[in-house]
């Protein structure tokens, strides 16, 4: 089972991809160790969690498909 | 009216002046609010902005921007429509980056109701900016 995380503003920038693919994870807090790993800078910074396009705080189970985006303070207008 | 929400670069007079002309057709609207946003040539330790590069989560947008609309709709029982775009990619300095386009019968909820979608926006709509600088160096910036 494979989700898809994707990286907005900043954060594509700190993770040096806007897209990256995680197999076999089943939690939130799982992929957001797993992502903390990868991208050890990535907690010094502000940022929100969307799941499908649904910003969410918490825990969350995953399923295949899912998209997780990492979302840093928006900046519209 | 068919609605897309981003456009690549900047909002031109020309894309402005269309909307304008679909809001005109409806007969019982009686005033047109609009906020125009533009990019600001900010000056910060010796450089200035020549332009800011706007990145979007695109499917989010979509229902984000949905949402206020809805949400701006029914507090504005008088109101004829609302148009939100916003710019992705390069827009240079002088240049307008987002366009609120607000009919109502009346001008007092036609300019309430701009205001507040253009402060629901600024809060909820997932877009990111990136200021750049005339010696090529970049920040982002949010609107915190």
């Amino acid at each position: 089972m494979e989700v898809k995380v994707l990286f907005f503003g900043v954060l594509a920038e700190v993770a040096g991809t806007a897209l990256k693919h995680y197999s076999d994870v089943n939690l939130m807090s799982d992929l957001k160790h797993r992502i903390s790993d990868d991208f050890p800078e990535i907690v010094h910074y502000n940022f929100r969690i969307a799941l499908n396009s649904q910003i969410i705080e918490g825990e969350q189970e995953l399923k295949a498909g899912d998209e997780i985006a990492y979302l840093p303070p928006f900046a519209g207008g | 009216m068919d609605i897309n929400y981003l456009i690549e670069g900047p909002v031109t007079s020309g894309i402005i002046a269309s909307y304008l002309e679909k809001m005109s057709a409806d007969r019982n609207a009686g005033g047109h609010s609009f906020f125009l946003g533009q990019v600001r040539a900010d000056a910060k330790d010796g450089k200035t902005v020549l332009a800011i590069e706007y990145s979007a989560y695109e499917s989010m947008v979509k229902a984000v921007a949905d949402k206020i609309i809805e949400t701006v709709l029914s507090e504005f029982e008088d109101l004829k429509s609302v148009i939100i775009i916003h710019s992705t990619g390069i827009v240079k300095a002088g240049e307008v980056s987002l366009a609120v386009m607000v009919s109502a019968g009346h001008r007092h909820q036609a300019i309430t109701a701009c205001a507040k979608t253009v402060e629901l926006i600024k809060e909820r709509l997932p877009v990111w900016k990136k200021e750049i600088f005339d010696d090529n160096s970049h920040i982002w910036r949010d609107n915190q």
